[in-house]
């Protein structure tokens, strides 16, 4: 490699690579250093002090702090799988619905579901939190006109939760049913008119062909679908805080009270470390679960 | 094929016309709030109280976004949401060409590595870089600042896998033909290499823009409450709290409809260039 090549590549790569380095990856070995200090987050980085594996422990322990986190971290999990488990087959069947030919309307859908997802989280939270209200709302009118009770959506712990988890879903599938309709794009129609030639029927089709080959397209979507949900912040921190009765707080919003709010640092971290570490566990079991090993082809 | 299909011609209609009203049906669904939220801001206070509750405004007006402008400083908080967006796109496209050029077309040392860490990045949730952050953005001087907000977003990982991604379908003869001209990189990169790949930087500005426009978790932490640098999302996050009287409902919803303007006009205009990046991206063979 000549000098002029070295320089190039180095001043190509530099600004991007360097504002990543300065505020991804150095904050992302901070936080894990951190996660074995006390510090306060108001003062400078010198004044933390070495604790060893303290805070991981209050997290595990009996106190206020553990029993917080743990709530938090539940919260978050069943958050978590709820989004997924709605996510993945709407995206799959909004999909079809996209991809498909044979009745018009599809490129309307598409750009119906996809404008939601362009609209900030902040006026989700504040749109819904006006939908859902028990007695002004439309949604418990609309419950009502075919026969179901009110329901207490926000204002209730039992339902609070899940509350957000609709919310969420109604914003995000619009992305999802793009990827669906990605994958959709690159099966080979040769496989369907081989199916038709055997007098498969279109549920059997869909078993036999579009599942298995949209493998990794479900795979990339239960990733980017985790990593969202556990992201979780607006809705939590505009409407709920948290409640009712800690039935909302969440991750996101859990650690960022105690982080930044209440500045205990290293405690914070500790929290960020474990959201971390989670999510590399379960992103690993979702390739060991989903990955397409091509023993069938 | 239609030689192959059993179903006689009446049914078939019947089938396309149920399957079509199917589809009508959540495309209404899925646009209810939206559409709930634009007739809400135009009801009068009583409207907005009514039980049960009133879908069409009587007389519909704008009343609540007056109102809105007078508890929030909406030109303000415009031109704060319109700098720390354009900022962040403008910078973002820039970092963004550089890496994905040099990783798509020059061989060095440690290139595939480097370019997994950056990738990975994709994958970190904000929340877990945010309390460190927020220190050192505090020691370079940037907290309660729109610098602050700005700084730390001029490069993402997911522009430059972007744009190696279409960069990678550049000709390298295009390339070594202007190098022999004696043209410098820069020069390449710029007139030679970005014009052809136009539909992926109009989709990385739309992502980034709504992205910026959009964000909600590091402005309102990096800003400690110093509401004159406030974009327009957090403005309104305030009018949930304020005044929960009568005017509220249709504050809430004339404020939510002024946050979703920008970005939901953009995206009517160039959602092609959205779709055709995602399944550049996101789906990979």
């Amino acid at each position: 490699m000549t000098g002029r090549q070295t320089r190039s590549t180095i001043g190509m790569l530099a600004p991007a690579t360097g504002l990543i380095a300065i505020f991804v990856l150095v904050p992302m070995v901070l936080t894990i250093g951190l996660s074995f200090t006390q510090w306060s987050t108001q003062t400078g980085f010198e004044t933390a002090s070495f604790v060893g594996l303290a805070n991981f422990a209050d997290l595990l322990g009996p106190t206020s702090i553990g029993r917080d986190f743990r709530a938090a971290f539940g919260n978050t999990a069943i958050y978590t799988a709820l989004s997924v488990a709605l996510i993945l087959p709407l995206s799959v069947m909004l999909g079809l619905l996209v991809h498909q030919t044979f009745a018009p309307g599809g490129i309307l859908l598409r750009t119906v579901l996809f404008s939601t997802y362009m609209v900030p989280m902040i006026a989700v939270a504040l749109v819904w939190s006006k939908l859902y209200s028990p007695t002004e709302g439309p949604i418990n009118q609309m419950l009502g006109w075919v026969g179901i009770p009110p329901q207490t959506w926000l204002s209730s712990p039992r339902t609070a939760l899940v509350s957000i988890v609709i919310l969420n879903v109604w914003q995000q599938v619009g992305y999802f049913t793009v990827l669906a309709v990605a994958g959709l794009t690159q099966i080979p129609r040769s496989l369907y008119e081989a199916a038709l030639v055997d007098g498969a029927s279109a549920w059997m089709q869909f078993w036999r062909i579009t599942l298995p080959l949209l493998r990794n397209t479900l795979l990339f979507s239960a990733v980017i679908a985790v990593i969202n949900a556990v992201q979780v912040f607006e809705p939590v921190a505009l409407i709920t805080q948290g409640g009712p009765v800690n039935s909302t707080n969440v991750m996101t919003y859990h650690i960022r009270r105690v982080g930044i709010e209440r500045a205990q640092g290293g405690l914070g971290s500790a929290m960020a470390v474990t959201l971390m570490l989670s999510l590399i566990v379960v992103i690993v079991l979702l390739f060991t679960l989903l990955r397409d090993r091509g023993e069938q082809r | 094929m239609s030689t192959m299909r059993p179903y006689r011609r009446h049914p078939r209609t019947w089938r396309r016309g149920a399957l079509t009203l199917v589809i009508l049906a959540i495309a209404v669904a899925a646009a209810f709030p939206l559409v709930w939220m634009v007739l809400s801001s135009l009801k009068t206070p009583e409207e907005s109280m009514q039980v049960p509750p009133v879908w069409w405004p009587g007389s519909p007006n704008l009343n609540a976004f007056t109102e809105v402008a007078g508890v929030v400083n909406l030109g303000r908080s415009f031109i704060n949401s319109a700098f720390i967006a354009l900022v962040t796109t403008v910078a973002i496209v820039v970092t963004s060409l550089m890496a994905g050029y040099a990783f798509a077309k020059y061989r060095f040392k440690g290139r595939d590595w480097l370019f997994a860490i950056l990738i990975a990045t994709m994958f970190l949730p904000p929340i877990v870089t945010l309390i460190p952050l927020y220190r050192l953005t505090g020691y370079l001087g940037l907290n309660a600042n729109l610098l602050g907000v700005v700084v730390p977003n001029l490069a993402n990982a997911f522009g430059i896998f972007l744009m190696r991604q279409y960069i990678k379908g550049v000709p390298d003869d295009l390339i070594d033909a202007a190098r022999v001209d004696g043209a410098s990189e820069f020069l390449i990169l710029f007139k030679i290499v970005a014009p052809s790949v136009l539909p992926a930087i109009a989709a990385l500005t739309l992502f980034a823009f709504v992205y910026h426009w959009n964000s909600y978790l590091w402005p309102l932490t990096v800003l400690q409450g110093n509401t004159d640098q406030y974009p327009i999302v957090i403005s309104l996050s305030r009018l949930l709290s304020y005044n929960r009287g009568a005017m509220n409902t249709g504050l809430v919803m004339a404020g939510a409809t002024l946050a979703v303007l920008p970005p939901v006009i953009l995206f009517v205009f160039l959602q092609r260039f959205f779709v055709d990046s995602i399944v550049a991206t996101g789906v990979k063979g």
